[in-house]
Protein backbone atom coordinates (compact mmCIF):
# COMPACT_ATOMS: atom_id res chain seq x y z
CA UNK A 1 0.00 0.00 0.00
CA UNK A 2 1.39 3.49 -0.84
CA UNK A 3 2.68 5.31 2.22
CA UNK A 4 0.27 8.26 2.20
CA UNK A 5 -2.61 5.83 1.70
CA UNK A 6 -1.44 3.77 4.68
CA UNK A 7 -0.98 6.82 6.91
CA UNK A 8 -4.40 8.17 5.91
CA UNK A 9 -6.10 4.87 6.81
CA UNK A 10 -4.15 4.73 10.07
CA UNK A 11 -5.23 8.27 10.96
CA UNK A 12 -8.90 7.31 10.63
CA UNK A 13 -8.37 4.27 12.86
CA UNK A 14 -6.47 6.45 15.34
CA UNK A 15 -9.24 9.05 15.38
CA UNK A 16 -11.93 6.45 16.01
CA UNK A 17 -9.74 4.85 18.69
CA UNK A 18 -9.25 8.24 20.37
CA UNK A 19 -13.03 8.62 20.57
CA UNK A 20 -13.75 5.08 21.78
CA UNK A 21 -10.87 4.69 24.22
CA UNK A 22 -10.23 8.19 25.46
CA UNK A 23 -12.45 11.17 24.58
CA UNK A 24 -15.85 9.40 24.58
CA UNK A 25 -17.78 12.44 23.41
CA UNK A 26 -20.56 10.43 21.76
CA UNK A 27 -20.09 12.62 18.69
CA UNK A 28 -20.64 9.71 16.26
CA UNK A 29 -24.17 9.32 17.63
CA UNK A 30 -25.07 12.94 16.94
CA UNK A 31 -26.99 14.14 13.91
CA UNK A 32 -25.23 17.50 14.44
CA UNK A 33 -21.86 15.86 13.69
CA UNK A 34 -22.93 13.97 10.58
CA UNK A 35 -24.83 16.92 9.08
CA UNK A 36 -21.82 19.17 9.75
CA UNK A 37 -19.46 16.64 8.11
CA UNK A 38 -21.62 16.51 4.95
CA UNK A 39 -21.46 20.30 4.71
CA UNK A 40 -17.72 20.30 5.48
CA UNK A 41 -17.06 17.74 2.73
CA UNK A 42 -18.92 19.91 0.19
CA UNK A 43 -16.53 22.76 0.91
CA UNK A 44 -13.59 20.36 1.23
CA UNK A 45 -14.12 19.39 -2.43
CA UNK A 46 -14.02 23.03 -3.52
CA UNK A 47 -10.92 24.00 -1.50
CA UNK A 48 -9.00 20.76 -2.01
CA UNK A 49 -10.03 20.71 -5.67
CA UNK A 50 -8.33 24.09 -6.05
CA UNK A 51 -5.24 22.99 -4.08
CA UNK A 52 -4.69 19.77 -6.04
CA UNK A 53 -5.80 20.62 -9.59
CA UNK A 54 -3.15 19.15 -11.85
CA UNK A 55 -3.28 22.08 -14.28
CA UNK A 56 -1.85 24.42 -11.61
CA UNK A 57 -1.33 22.50 -8.37
CA UNK A 58 -0.52 24.18 -5.06
CA UNK A 59 0.08 20.81 -3.40
CA UNK A 60 1.96 18.34 -5.59
CA UNK A 61 1.69 14.62 -4.80
CA UNK A 62 4.21 11.93 -5.62
CA UNK A 63 2.26 9.47 -7.74
CA UNK A 64 4.00 6.50 -6.13
CA UNK A 65 2.84 7.48 -2.61
CA UNK A 66 -0.90 7.52 -3.39
CA UNK A 67 -3.34 5.07 -4.96
CA UNK A 68 -3.71 7.43 -7.91
CA UNK A 69 -7.48 7.46 -7.47
CA UNK A 70 -8.51 11.11 -7.84
CA UNK A 71 -12.15 12.15 -7.50
CA UNK A 72 -13.69 14.55 -8.34
CA UNK A 73 -11.29 16.51 -10.50
CA UNK A 74 -7.75 15.75 -9.25
CA UNK A 75 -8.34 15.28 -5.51
CA UNK A 76 -6.50 12.18 -4.21
CA UNK A 77 -9.01 10.01 -2.31
CA UNK A 78 -6.55 9.88 0.59
CA UNK A 79 -7.30 13.54 1.26
CA UNK A 80 -10.84 12.64 2.36
CA UNK A 81 -9.42 10.40 5.09
CA UNK A 82 -6.95 13.12 6.09
CA UNK A 83 -9.85 15.59 6.25
CA UNK A 84 -12.00 13.21 8.28
CA UNK A 85 -9.27 12.75 10.87
CA UNK A 86 -8.37 16.42 11.15
CA UNK A 87 -11.93 17.72 11.42
CA UNK A 88 -13.28 14.89 13.57
CA UNK A 89 -10.43 15.21 16.05
CA UNK A 90 -10.98 18.97 16.27
CA UNK A 91 -14.72 18.54 16.85
CA UNK A 92 -14.15 15.80 19.44
CA UNK A 93 -11.76 17.99 21.41
CA UNK A 94 -14.15 20.94 21.17
CA UNK A 95 -17.07 18.87 22.44
CA UNK A 96 -14.97 17.31 25.17
CA UNK A 97 -13.73 20.70 26.38
CA UNK A 98 -17.34 21.90 26.45
CA UNK A 99 -18.15 18.97 28.72
CA UNK A 100 -15.37 19.89 31.08
CA UNK A 101 -16.07 23.59 31.42
CA UNK A 102 -19.74 22.77 31.90
CA UNK A 103 -18.84 20.33 34.64
CA UNK A 104 -16.35 22.54 36.41
CA UNK A 105 -18.48 25.59 37.04
CA UNK A 106 -21.75 23.73 36.85
CA UNK A 107 -23.17 26.03 34.24
CA UNK A 108 -23.94 23.63 31.46
CA UNK A 109 -26.23 26.27 30.05
CA UNK A 110 -23.45 28.80 29.63
CA UNK A 111 -20.94 26.79 27.67
CA UNK A 112 -23.47 24.62 25.91
CA UNK A 113 -23.80 21.03 26.94
CA UNK A 114 -21.75 18.52 25.04
CA UNK A 115 -23.41 15.51 26.53
CA UNK A 116 -24.57 13.09 23.88
CA UNK A 117 -28.03 12.80 25.44
CA UNK A 118 -28.85 16.46 25.03
CA UNK A 119 -27.86 18.13 21.83
CA UNK A 120 -30.25 21.03 21.65
CA UNK A 121 -29.16 24.26 23.19
CA UNK A 122 -32.37 26.17 23.30
CA UNK A 123 -32.14 26.40 27.07
CA UNK A 124 -29.11 28.61 26.96
CA UNK A 125 -29.62 31.77 28.88
CA UNK A 126 -27.04 33.97 27.23
CA UNK A 127 -28.61 34.17 23.85
CA UNK A 128 -31.93 35.66 22.89
CA UNK A 129 -34.60 33.07 22.39
CA UNK A 130 -37.06 33.21 19.57
CA UNK A 131 -39.61 31.42 21.70
CA UNK A 132 -42.21 33.76 23.13
CA UNK A 133 -43.07 33.52 26.77
CA UNK A 134 -46.52 32.07 27.30
CA UNK B 1 -2.83 39.48 -8.01
CA UNK B 2 0.58 38.08 -7.15
CA UNK B 3 0.43 34.31 -7.62
CA UNK B 4 2.52 33.49 -4.59
CA UNK B 5 -0.30 34.63 -2.29
CA UNK B 6 -2.77 32.21 -3.87
CA UNK B 7 -2.68 29.61 -1.08
CA UNK B 8 -2.93 32.29 1.62
CA UNK B 9 -5.78 34.03 -0.22
CA UNK B 10 -7.64 30.74 -0.45
CA UNK B 11 -7.35 30.40 3.35
CA UNK B 12 -8.47 34.01 3.83
CA UNK B 13 -11.48 33.24 1.65
CA UNK B 14 -12.36 30.27 3.89
CA UNK B 15 -12.30 32.49 7.00
CA UNK B 16 -14.36 35.19 5.27
CA UNK B 17 -17.02 32.82 3.99
CA UNK B 18 -17.49 31.12 7.37
CA UNK B 19 -17.40 34.33 9.43
CA UNK B 20 -21.18 34.96 9.19
CA UNK B 21 -21.76 31.60 10.92
CA UNK B 22 -20.35 33.12 14.11
CA UNK B 23 -22.96 35.88 14.13
CA UNK B 24 -25.91 34.95 11.92
CA UNK B 25 -26.05 31.32 13.05
CA UNK B 26 -24.67 32.09 16.53
CA UNK B 27 -21.82 29.59 16.39
CA UNK B 28 -19.96 31.34 19.25
CA UNK B 29 -16.63 29.77 18.32
CA UNK B 30 -14.48 32.91 18.25
CA UNK B 31 -16.23 34.06 21.41
CA UNK B 32 -14.93 31.04 23.32
CA UNK B 33 -11.21 31.67 22.68
CA UNK B 34 -9.81 29.40 25.41
CA UNK B 35 -11.85 26.39 24.30
CA UNK B 36 -11.00 27.22 20.67
CA UNK B 37 -7.27 27.41 21.36
CA UNK B 38 -7.23 24.17 23.36
CA UNK B 39 -9.13 22.37 20.56
CA UNK B 40 -6.84 23.68 17.83
CA UNK B 41 -3.45 23.16 19.47
CA UNK B 42 -3.27 19.34 19.62
CA UNK B 43 -4.62 19.09 16.07
CA UNK B 44 -2.06 21.64 14.85
CA UNK B 45 0.79 19.68 16.45
CA UNK B 46 -0.35 16.25 15.20
CA UNK B 47 -0.98 17.40 11.64
CA UNK B 48 2.19 19.47 11.44
CA UNK B 49 4.11 16.32 12.37
CA UNK B 50 2.23 14.44 9.66
CA UNK B 51 3.00 17.24 7.22
CA UNK B 52 6.70 17.04 8.06
CA UNK B 53 6.64 13.25 7.57
CA UNK B 54 4.91 13.79 4.21
CA UNK B 55 7.50 16.34 3.13
CA UNK B 56 10.52 14.33 4.36
CA UNK B 57 9.23 11.06 2.88
CA UNK B 58 8.37 12.81 -0.38
CA UNK B 59 4.61 12.14 -0.28
CA UNK B 60 3.95 15.74 -1.33
CA UNK B 61 5.59 19.07 -2.02
CA UNK B 62 4.38 22.62 -2.45
CA UNK B 63 4.33 24.85 -5.49
CA UNK B 64 6.92 27.59 -5.43
CA UNK B 65 4.69 29.64 -7.69
CA UNK B 66 1.62 29.69 -5.44
CA UNK B 67 3.25 29.94 -1.99
CA UNK B 68 5.14 32.81 -0.39
CA UNK B 69 8.32 30.80 0.15
CA UNK B 70 8.21 31.56 3.87
CA UNK B 71 8.94 28.40 5.83
CA UNK B 72 8.65 27.36 9.45
CA UNK B 73 11.23 24.76 10.59
CA UNK B 74 11.43 21.39 8.76
CA UNK B 75 10.67 23.02 5.39
CA UNK B 76 6.98 23.40 6.21
CA UNK B 77 5.47 26.31 4.27
CA UNK B 78 3.84 29.00 6.40
CA UNK B 79 0.67 28.33 4.43
CA UNK B 80 0.41 24.84 5.91
CA UNK B 81 0.43 26.20 9.46
CA UNK B 82 -2.31 28.61 8.43
CA UNK B 83 -4.23 25.71 6.85
CA UNK B 84 -4.14 23.64 10.06
CA UNK B 85 -5.61 26.58 11.98
CA UNK B 86 -8.11 27.92 9.44
CA UNK B 87 -9.74 24.68 8.30
CA UNK B 88 -10.44 23.36 11.83
CA UNK B 89 -11.96 26.77 12.71
CA UNK B 90 -14.21 26.49 9.65
CA UNK B 91 -15.20 22.99 10.80
CA UNK B 92 -16.04 24.18 14.31
CA UNK B 93 -18.11 27.09 12.96
CA UNK B 94 -20.01 24.65 10.73
CA UNK B 95 -20.61 22.23 13.60
CA UNK B 96 -21.90 24.93 15.95
CA UNK B 97 -24.00 26.55 13.22
CA UNK B 98 -25.64 23.17 12.53
CA UNK B 99 -26.27 22.91 16.28
CA UNK B 100 -28.04 26.28 16.26
CA UNK B 101 -30.21 25.36 13.28
CA UNK B 102 -31.07 21.98 14.82
CA UNK B 103 -32.03 23.81 18.01
CA UNK B 104 -34.32 26.13 16.08
CA UNK B 105 -35.82 23.20 14.23
CA UNK B 106 -36.51 21.29 17.45
CA UNK B 107 -38.06 24.38 18.98
CA UNK B 108 -40.25 24.92 15.92
CA UNK B 109 -41.28 21.25 15.94
CA UNK B 110 -42.07 21.53 19.63
CA UNK B 111 -44.34 24.50 18.91
CA UNK B 112 -46.08 22.63 16.14
CA UNK B 113 -46.91 19.64 18.30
Amino acid sequence: MPEYTALAVLSVLGTVAAEVLWLRTGIFRRAQYWIAMVIIYCFHVLVDGWLTKLSAPIVIYDGSQITGLRVPWDIPVEDYLFGFSMLTLTLMLWVRLGDRSAGRDGSAAREGSARPDRTDRTDRTDRPTTQEAP
Amino acid sequence: MDDRYQYLLLMAGCLLITLPLEFVLRARVYRRPRRLLLSLLPVLVIFLVWDIVGIVRGHWSYSHTYTTGIHVPFEVPLEEVVFFVVIPICGLLTYEAVGTVLGWWRQWRGHDA
